[in-house]
């Protein structure tokens, strides 16, 4: 049997495989945050005024809060003014077709195994890429069209459809939300836009990739998805970052809005950059993600992996106001080496009859530190809810740790709320159990870590299932408890 | 961090420390000297807690302190025996201890005597080698202001020594008289040590005579479990509409030490709020922490939990229940705390309410902080109602809603009244939650 400490080391000195750098012709705006490069940001995109507005008001905010001091990690230093709010692969001319795209960004793509390339799309999935802060291609755009379904840049959906935005854009995360939902709407520089028209069962899984390349520049982009009445969609997100020594700031807002007997499935495979072993460099991922179903009997769910970044700190939320209404979150969050995640999700029950279920998954390794800080409220009128939350926390090696902060708030005497959680080790018995039927141990403890996680990859689409199971026996590779 | 509201509170109790400290020289010896001085600083630093205090966020204790001018009352009112009476709890074959604001009255009560065995007022022994050892030692006490202010300005309270190998024949029923002609705000301040293999059973109770005037309680109590000892103790919470409290108690365990710890909160006082920490201090330790809390009309009771596993192979259970009849408001939060070398650690903990009352609303947070491996944790936390089903099995076989209602409820306290192992309280208690049922 392998020493535990030599798998532990294995672990630490795996290598990140994406940490790719791609040399590339960039629009980099100087670094530093003040309202000139907020107009900029907004002229270079050409966007209405209101927007413009939007963004100073968002700025006016930021100015006036300070980061929060409740989380569960030292909060690193953050040099706002030395990143670049903005940074795009110069467009040498209006692209039409994929083939006027970049090479050498189509060839990135190639490398991370996103069928951008229509022939190869198969798959099935329409795919818009993010590079930096820009979005690049967009696949499937025309089969989409014929359905009336939306899927396009959020800068595009400012220019084409400014109505729908306007009148969801901050509905559901609000410019004075977070510190960093405030840094968002100041300077976000584009995401991903997604209405599906009433009645429309959304005929493929709906994919953005997202990719930090230049130096010196954070992400701050924005996704807004709205579902009209009786429409699904499911949607999945991607991230990878090249390998550098300082760190990068991710400070993405994603907008849910689900209106009456409407879904959202909305999936996350997070594998941004997550430092060295000793902790050096790595991306912040500091994210707001809420949801709202704002309509009779609709379901929102989350479905996160979060396997890269040096800190993790998001609790993709859902408000359930619809009477009927259901939310779900599903997580896996893996850290090793000296990561960090600090995760989990807010679920108020505010309507009559809504549902919910979290089911949260925790792997530490090595030096990492994870949480589950979760919120449950159930207002006065939510006659009837229900919630069933889990979360457990598997511990590899002795040098990590793992908490769980639940708050459970109920003001309504018909909730049921239960909520359970626990923390424990790899059971030596489990792991002699599968050695006597001459599995050995590394394989052993892969196979308990899949069982352990296969209630939330399950909820993942198949083809991102079998990608995040890679993700995570690369991941924890080795790790004999 | 002290708002506007009971700022005139907080500066009657900060604006003139040396009279503050002046007025409270008992216990006087110079190390309690200066660690008053040093709660009183940290007291000031960190001031009342407010909502924003994490942990005072679903208790509103301002309202309290901002109701009346508080006077700060350090001296023990003469009170008739029957007072205490009224707490006694009927066939209990115990020794009896009667405190009036923190404040030993020899005459009304019966102490033990006998070897090894140092029972009387804490300023008669400033200088008792346990009282020197672990007095202010436990470091919870640090992070909450009030348990500052309490050892910045207590004037006395309950000493109890049992030296090694020292067991008591019977319980010891300690009541709480808290009398007060003004409104008035009482720091009663307890040190109990338990040597090497010494066991006891304490009792706790409170009194607050009918009268206009409200008392609010800030009171103390250290627990000290040496190896292989063990101690039950017991608190029963059944205050007046004038009373109010914080009751804080922290323990200390050392190696194959045992501490069983149960709070029992029943309807009458509108505040209350336990803070029960215990810092393992020694391994092949057990802790059982119970609590049970029945509530009504606006009541509000607070349990604050902190399990300390600092050493290896130690257990802990800890057991809350709560049924929030009318109004009332629960809380729980409960931490445990596992440190890197506390491996092989045990650690549970469960949280569980039946929402009864139309308003009534139940905050909970039940908190794992784990840096070691091979550890077992979980926590639960539920809240709901009684089945329809077993509801319905009782209705069918004859029996009114309210009985039913009574006896379910009674069977969800079981689990708490269960565990008693004082036939005399047990019965007490069953029938008192029988009774506030069936009214």
């Amino acid at each position: 049997m392998i020493n535990s400490n030599e798998i532990i080391d294995d672990i630490a000195n795996k290598e990140y495989e994406f940490g790719f750098t791609t040399d590339i012709e960039m629009d980099i705006a100087p670094p530093g945050l003040n309202e000139d490069i907020i107009r900029f940001i907004s002229a270079k995109k050409n966007e209405p005024e209101w927007l413009l507005e939007w963004r100073l008001k968002g700025f006016a905010a930021f100015k006036k809060m300070e980061f929060p001091k409740w989380q569960h990690f030292e909060m690193p230093a953050l040099d706002l003014q030395a990143v670049s709010y903005y940074a795009a692969p110069r467009k040498k001319k209006q692209l039409n077709s994929l083939d006027e795209v970049d090479p050498e960004l189509l060839a990135t793509f190639e490398k991370l195994g996103i069928p951008l390339n229509e022939q190869k799309a198969l798959t099935g999935v329409a795919v818009d890429a993010v590079f930096d802060s820009v979005s690049v291609a967009t696949t499937f755009k025309g089969k989409l069209k014929e359905m009336g379904v939306i899927f396009c840049s959020f800068g595009e959906a400012v220019q084409e459809h400014p109505e729908l935005v306007k009148k969801y854009l901050g509905s559901v995360v609000p410019h004075t939300d977070n510190i960093f939902a405030a840094l968002n709407s100041a300077v976000f520089s584009d995401g991903s836009f997604v209405y599906i028209p009433k009645g429309v069962r959304c005929p493929m899984e709906l994919s953005t990739y997202f990719r930090i390349n230049a130096q010196n520049t954070g992400q701050f982009e924005r996704t807004l998805i709205i579902a009209d009445d009786n429409s699904y969609v499911s949607y999945l997100e991607g991230c990878t970052a090249p390998m550098r020594d300082e760190n990068q700031l991710h400070a993405a807002v994603v907008e849910l809005v689900a209106l009456e007997h409407a879904e959202i499935k909305y999936s996350t495979v997070q594998n941004w950059y997550p430092g060295d072993k000793d902790g050096k460099g790595g991306i912040y991922n500091f994210v707001t993600k809420r949801g709202i179903c704002k309509g009779a009997a609709s379901k929102i769910s989350w479905t996160q992996v979060e396997t890269g970044s040096a800190i993790t700190w998001k609790y993709p939320s859902v408000i359930l106001q619809g009477d009927h209404s259901e939310g779900e979150f599903y997580s896996v969050a893996v850290v090793r080496n000296k990561q960090i995640a600090d995760t989990g999700t807010k679920i108020h029950h505010i309507g009559k009859g809504t549902k919910s279920r979290i089911i949260s998954k925790g792997i530490s390794a090595g030096h990492g530190d994870n949480s589950y800080r979760g919120l449950v409220s159930v207002g006065p009128r939510a006659d009837n809810a229900r919630n069933f939350t889990q979360c457990d926390s598997l511990l590899i090696g002795n040098q990590c740790g793992s908490h769980t902060f639940p708050y459970i708030e109920s003001r309504n005497k018909s909730a049921m709320i239960e909520h359970e959680a626990t923390t424990s080790k790899i059971g030596e018995d489990q792991i002699f159990y599968l050695n006597q039927r001459g599995i050995d141990s590394e394989k052993a403890v892969a196979l308990i870590v899949n069982g352990y996680v296969k209630e939330v990859l399950n909820q993942l689409p198949m083809e991102f299932a079998v990608e995040a199971q890679k993700l995570l026996s690369i991941t924890l590779e080795g790790s004999v408890g | 961090m002290t708002s506007d509201m009971i700022l005139p509170f907080y500066q009657a109790l900060t604006a003139d420390v040396t009279a503050l400290a002046a007025q409270v020289t008992v216990p006087s010896t110079d190390a309690v000297q200066s660690i008053r001085r040093k709660a009183l600083e940290r007291f000031t630093a960190m001031g009342l807690p407010t909502l924003k205090t994490e942990a005072w966020r679903y208790s509103n204790i301002q309202r309290y302190l901002k109701e009346f001018p508080y006077e700060l009352l350090n001296n023990a009112a003469p009170v008739a025996p029957t007072v205490a009476q009224q707490a006694a709890i009927p066939e209990l074959d115990c020794y009896r201890v009667v405190l009036v604001n923190g404040h030993l009255q020899a005459d009304q009560s019966t102490l033990p005597e006998g070897k090894g065995i140092t029972i009387g007022a804490m300023s008669a022994y400033a200088d008792a080698p346990g009282f020197v050892t672990y007095f202010n030692q436990q470091h919870h006490l640090e992070t909450e202001s009030l348990a500052q202010l309490n050892t910045a300005l207590f004037a006395d309270g309950l000493y109890i020594e049992l030296a090694a190998n020292t067991v008591l024949d019977r319980p010891i029923h300690v009541i709480h008289v808290y009398s007060c002609t003004a409104h008035s705000f009482i720091q009663p301040r307890h040190l109990w040590v338990l040597n090497r293999n010494a066991a006891a059973t304490i009792i706790e109770s409170s009194v607050h005579p009918e009268t206009t005037a409200v008392a609010f309680a800030n009171s103390v109590v250290e627990t000290v479990v040496q190896e292989n000892a063990e101690l039950w103790h017991y608190c029963v919470q059944q205050g007046e509409d004038s009373f109010r409290e914080v009751s804080t108690t922290a323990a200390q365990q050392f190696k194959d030490s045992r501490y069983h710890h149960f709070s029992v909160t029943l309807p009458g006082t509108p505040f209350t709020r336990n803070n029960t920490s215990v810092a393992l201090n020694g391994s092949h330790t057990e802790t059982n922490l119970n609590g049970l809390y029945i509530t009504n009309k606006h009541q509000h009771v607070d349990n604050h939990t902190f399990m300390d596993h600092i050493m290896p192979d130690c257990n802990s259970n800890e057991l809350y229940k709560g049924v929030l009849l009318d109004d009332s408001n629960g809380v729980f939060t409960g931490k445990i705390l596992v440190h890197q070398e506390a491996q092989k650690t045990n650690a549970f903990q469960q949280n569980n309410n039946l929402l009864l009352g139309s308003k009534a609303d139940i905050n909970s947070q039940p908190q794992l902080e784990i840096y070691a491996d091979d550890v077992k944790c979980s926590h639960g936390f539920t809240a709901g109602q009684f089945s329809e089903e077993s509801m319905f099995y009782l209705r069918s076989r004859g029996i009114g809603e309210e009985a039913a209602k009574a006896l379910m409820v009674n069977a969800f306290s079981h689990d708490i009244t269960d565990a008693i192992h004082v036939p005399a309280l047990q019965h007490f208690l069953q029938e008192q939650i029988a009774e506030i049922m069936n009214n």
